[in-house]
């Protein structure tokens, strides 16, 4: 499974210090601990449960993974309601029926020389498989990703938003690549997408899924973390507001508030504070641009009654 | 590094933890891709297998430093493997004949022995002992209810680490001391540091990092004035008032949330319907007819505290969401004070404030009683466990104040496992919770969303977000 030939160079990860070179390359700073679960998972052939608030990068991390190894990214959001014609596949019935009215008269053909009725539905059950064949089915992204001729890079993203019955029904894509289709049989993958999984907590996921799967946690990021990612992002800043900025959103984080900022916001207010021409922070400029931090007006008010203090550091 | 591990597992799964033989061989197969010479390697490794989601992590650290750190398993790991209990080179071999002696002359107990195991380097038995006392649900039918059940265990153990202390330090040091000189410090040093982690071990108490609760509170505040009045307050003409303003709200919900069904009827093809439409054009299927296929409707239990102003809000509550059951797939109602009474059948039999006021009358439901959510919860298992599963999302309203009885939170985790959702509602305003007899922050780590509810428009906030 390791990389041993040329071609695997470019399209496997060596080791852990080369997924957390090659994610930085592609913009995302990741944790020692991040690029080990990665490179695990990848020699493992496991899929990645990432869990974490909202607006920590899980989603980045598997666009990231899916540009660092030159891999189309498949993306299944999940939904409540979220059933197996969304996610899997569904029969192309209207092509079908559209098939069957111009193949009439060679139908016609087919049942010309049968002399009963019985006769004329075994003929024809002896090519329904025509009509229930890969030809006639249109594939969702879980289809799409194990058919692939190329490895994919597959995310299924919020998992905890899906019913507890989608959950159950994806165990045998992730412990065997493999899917059923009771009219076709099961199609087992050509090659092994690189799975990721995403959740929110917005309740628990069951035992059987996150058996197997590799876990792993993505919290807020520390200071000098957030401090990366921020000069990195948007290398024109200056770094008296960059250390204002990543002080000040970690005063934030610490308040009691209904939706703290995650780190895209940090990046969308640092822009603001850089368009606004701010080379460092003052309580006014956080009150002109609170609204990119603040996404409850419940929670405007927590950060406007401590603006002094939280600037001043 | 099998044996090791095996032991570290055992471990974990006395403290709760749920891992399966299939995580035990992911995690080996990991480790040997990378090697066990990382200690930050090997930890998130372990903690990847073993502690699944955010919750599991603070139980998983607590063990992982008692047993990696504080047992100095982590050196066995790159050395070959040799007596676990004090690998310290020098040190006496701690299965000497004398600590043999020792073993077999202070076992008077089953917590003797668990602690003697501790103290050798094999903690799993002491875990789980400790364990056993953090999810105590004994207790239920003694006259005289308290608290006590869960600090008698643990002070059971605190004085068998006592007594082991006194009785290592005799034989040790005493006049009738079995060791030599030479040894004596190191192990004085080592048993005292064992029994201290254990005792440290007993008075942690374990939380669960809970990451994914909403703290969620009214953020519109369409009604002004009855709107903010908490529930406890309203005067007559104020409950009229909420009553109209409720009913009005109840039926523009109802409506938008046919709406919201109706634009979800997008299913599987209706072949039938279809191949006859098609008949309209020469047989081509050029109108594609679909089955109507609503949203699947989500199923709601309520627990609800009878006892003082809790009431006054749970009956909006309820009258809420029987108003609204054709949204539901579900709705079954208990109401408590010290145990559950299923009050379903009322609501199903009689409109709203007839079914309040029967259920009042109920005789079932001991009015003088004290409120003691840690026996509801566990009468609430025992009895009602079947009606919860992965549809169905609990609504608890209450204060959370139990006076000073057992809570008996592992019970409210059992159920929160159970069930979709568990929300807990609290007429209190926030700033009470965890004041007196209120054990909000403990139950707090046990729920998936809480709110304050105490008034219309925080109502009408949780009910709009659970039907829409």
């Amino acid at each position: 499974m390791k990389a041993n030939n040329k071609k695997d160079v470019g399209t496997r990860f060596t080791g852990v210090l080369d997924v957390q070179e090659r994610l930085g390359a592609a913009g995302y700073i990741s944790s020692r601990e991040i690029s080990t679960i990665v490179y695990l998972a990848q020699e493992t052939d496991k899929p990645v449960l990432v869990e974490g608030p909202a607006g920590v990068g899980k989603t980045e991390l598997a666009k990231s993974i899916a540009l660092c190894l030159d891999r189309e990214m498949i993306r299944l959001q999940c939904y409540e309601g979220l059933d197996e014609s969304k996610a899997l596949y569904e029969w192309a019935y209207a092509k079908q029926l559209l098939y069957t009215q111009m193949l009439k008269e060679k139908i016609d053909d087919v049942v010309s020389t049968t002399s009963s009725l019985a006769q004329a539905v075994d003929e024809i059950a002896r090519h329904e498989d025509a009509f229930f064949s890969r030809r006639f089915i249109q594939s969702r992204p879980l289809l799409s990703a194990i058919s692939s001729p190329e490895p994919v890079v597959l995310l299924v993203d919020e998992i905890d938003k899906a019913d507890p019955e989608f959950e159950a029904f994806l165990l045998e894509l992730l412990s065997d690549f493999q899917i059923t289709i009771p009219e076709i049989g099961t199609i087992r993958a050509h090659t092994r997408p690189f799975v990721f999984l995403t959740s929110n907590n917005y309740r628990d996921m069951s035992d059987a899924l996150k058996r197997r799967c590799i876990h792993i946690y993505i919290d807020y990021p520390s200071m000098a973390a957030e401090k990366r990612i921020i000069a990195k992002k948007l290398p024109g800043i200056g770094a008296r507001l960059l250390d204002q900025v990543v002080t000040t959103v970690a005063g934030i984080r610490q308040l009691d508030l209904k939706k703290k900022p995650c780190i895209s916001e940090t990046l969308d207010w640092a822009q603001s504070l850089m368009i606004l021409q701010k080379d460092h922070l003052t309580p006014e400029a956080l009150d002109q641009t609170l609204n990119t931090l603040c996404k409850h007006r419940a929670d405007y008010g927590v950060v406007r009654s401590r603006i002094h203090e939280l600037v001043a550091g | 590094m099998e044996k090791i591990l095996l032991e570290f597992v055992s471990c974990c799964r006395a403290d709760g933890l749920r891992i399966s033989t299939a995580e035990v061989l992911d995690c080996l197969v990991q480790l040997e891709i990378t090697g066990v010479g990382n200690p930050l390697v090997f930890h998130t490794i372990l903690r990847a297998n073993f502690a699944k989601s955010r919750r599991e992590h603070s139980a998983f650290e607590r063990l992982y430093r008692l047993f990696f750190h504080e047992m100095q398993k982590v050196k066995l790991l790159t050395e070959p493997e040799k007596d676990a209990a004090f690998p310290e080179p020098g040190g006496s071999p701690y299965t000497s004949d004398e600590m043999k002696a020792l073993s077999t002359d202070i076992m008077d107990t089953d917590i003797d022995q668990a602690l003697m195991d501790f103290i050798k380097g094999n903690p799993q038995v002491f875990i789980a002992a400790v364990r056993q006392i953090h999810d105590q649900e004994s207790q239920t039918a003694q006259a005289v209810k308290s608290n006590l059940g869960q600090l008698n265990g643990r002070l059971e153990i605190m004085l068998a680490i006592n007594k082991m202390r006194q009785r290592m330090a005799r034989f040790l040091g005493g006049p009738d001391a079995h060791v030599v000189n030479g040894d004596r410090k190191y192990l004085e040093k080592k048993v005292s540091r064992r029994l201290d982690t254990a005792m440290a071990f007993l008075n942690e108490d374990p939380r669960p990092d809970n990451a994914g609760l909403r703290t969620a509170g009214a953020n519109e505040k369409p009604y002004a004035g009855v709107g903010e009045i908490p529930f406890a307050n309203l005067s007559r003409d104020e409950m009229n008032r909420v009553s109209e303003v409720v009913d009005q709200w109840v039926k523009k919900l109802a409506e938008m949330s046919t709406l919201r069904f109706s634009a979800a009827r997008k299913g599987r093809m209706d072949v039938q319907k279809t191949i006859r439409r098609s008949g309209r054009y020469l047989g081509v299927p050029v109108e594609i007819v679909r089955k109507d296929r609503p949203l699947k409707k989500g199923k709601i239990l309520t627990l609800c505290d009878v006892s003082g102003s809790v009431w006054s809000t749970a009956r909006f509550m309820l009258g809420i969401l029987y108003s609204l059951q054709s949204c539901f797939a579900r709705v079954k109602s208990h109401v408590f004070i010290d145990h559950p009474v299923e009050v379903t059948s009322f609501f199903m039999a009689h409109d709203v404030n007839k079914a309040i006021e029967k259920i009042l009358k109920h005789p079932g439901i001991n009015y003088s009683a004290k409120t003691d959510y840690g026996l509801v919860f566990q009468t609430f298992k025992e009895n009602h466990f079947q009606d919860l599963d992965k549809k169905t999302t609990l609504i608890i309203m209450g204060d959370a104040r139990s006076n000073y009885f057992n809570p008996r939170e592992p019970v409210l985790e059992v159920l929160r496992e159970r069930c979709r959702r568990l929300i807990w509602l609290n007429p209190e305003q926030e700033r009470f919770w965890g004041t007196g007899d209120s054990e909000m922050p403990l139950y707090s780590h046990h729920c998936n969303e809480v709110r304050p509810c105490g008034n219309l428009n925080q109502l009408i906030d949780f009910i709009q977000e659970l039907v829409l």
